[in-house]
């Protein structure tokens, strides 16, 4: 099995030595690629310093992009599992076996790794933002039939079926909730697990509470959508 | 007798029309996007030529103002030029992501070719 650790980066020339010294630490089996999405601060020049393997977007593309670049190396270098981690820490290199484990014992094509279930000692301040967390959640589990509690986690694993599937469809943007919804309604299998998380190790999070806002009108949108919408190919059901 | 507004409204829609073809013929708007606008240009000018037209259109819709329904062409039209705009830019959009992401794997190859080419270094 041939594991491929994807880490998006925009500007995280601070928290990214960190992250990568750790995955080479803790899974030194794993290959790692950096998706730099035209990072200003430095990044660029950090990876080659590390001898990290990286793809470099020329223009600042968002996340959703960034991971699609990433799942369309993994394919032509024939990758079984991407684990997609971030930049800032936040996902804790020593979850990742949990977080692989219904893919490689086949029970599902795609596992998230959620900060709120089980004794997971996270919590995000009560506020805004945690309310717009609870309602995106509750939205993609209504509409995906997949129950999860963090619909805006982005600490991933796919499988071959996934990879396959998201190298040509992954969401561009902003795309956390809107993904669960794709790989579902493709007839692929989602598994949620309880993850440890750390808080970020540098920077300021980019989920504000605009993006809130727009991941729940996108939420509702693709909700709308999306069952309009015919199947995409190379996936199963529907 | 025409109307100084009739008068007005022929002008200006004639221009247009004319704006829209000269831009085509100096290459600065390319045939597929220019129909929407001769269109609504051949729209206007035909509802401020034949007057009889427009108070007919305006009677069946039940405005009371005839030139209020040359409002409401220009309106449409221009509604439909701005949602068929968006859809070309939508699609530029998924094109200019595509692109990049493809540099970005070539440049990854390259890099790696050179690296193979050069092991000592």
């Amino acid at each position: 099995m041939k594991v491929l650790a994807l880490i998006p980066a925009r500007n995280e020339a601070d928290s990214l030595p960190a992250v990568i010294a750790a995955l080479r630490q803790e899974q030194p089996e794993l290959d790692i690629l950096v998706v730099d999405d035209a990072s200003t601060d430095g990044t660029g020049a950090m990876l080659s310093a590390l001898g990290v393997e990286h793809l470099r977007l020329c223009e600042h593309l968002g996340v959703g992009s960034a991971i699609r670049a990433g799942l369309r190396y993994a394919q032509r270098k024939r990758f079984d599992i991407v684990v997609r981690v971030d930049g800032d820490g936040q996902h804790p290199a020593g979850e990742i076996g949990s977080l692989i484990e219904p893919i490689l014992a086949n029970t599902a094509d795609a596992a998230v790794g959620s900060r709120f279930g089980g004794a997971a000692g996270y919590r995000t301040p009560p506020g805004i933002r945690r309310a717009g967390q609870r309602v995106v959640s509750a939205w993609v589990s209504a509409a995906s039939g997949v129950r999860v509690t963090d619909a805006t986690s982005g600490f991933w694993a796919f499988g071959a079926r996934a990879i396959r599937l998201l190298a040509d469809e992954h969401p561009p943007g902003y795309p956390e909730p809107e993904l669960l919804l794709l790989l579902a309604r493709s007839g692929l299998t989602v598994a949620e697990l309880p993850i440890r998380m750390n808080h970020r190790l540098a920077g300021q999070t980019t989920l504000t509470v605009g993006r809130l806002g727009l991941a729940c009108a996108i939420t509702a949108l693709a909700l709308l959508v999306m069952p309009l919408r015919q199947t995409t190919k190379g996936a199963g059901g529907g | 007798m025409a109307s100084l507004l009739q008068i007005g409204a022929i002008l200006v829609s004639g221009a247009l029309l004319l704006l829209v073809i000269d831009l085509v013929r100096r290459r600065k708007l390319t045939e597929e996007y220019s129909i929407i606008w001769i269109l609504c240009a051949a729209a206007l000018l035909v509802l401020s030529l034949w007057r009889d037209i427009l108070h007919v259109t305006a009677r069946w819709l039940g405005v009371y103002y005839p030139p209020a329904v040359l409002l409401l062409v220009l309106i449409f039209f221009v509604f439909v030029a701005s949602l068929y705009f968006s859809v070309v830019i939508s699609g530029q959009r998924r094109q200019i992501e595509s692109l990049v992401e493809e540099m970005a794997l070539l440049d990854q190859r390259l890099r790696e070719a050179e690296r193979n080419r050069a092991p000592d270094k």
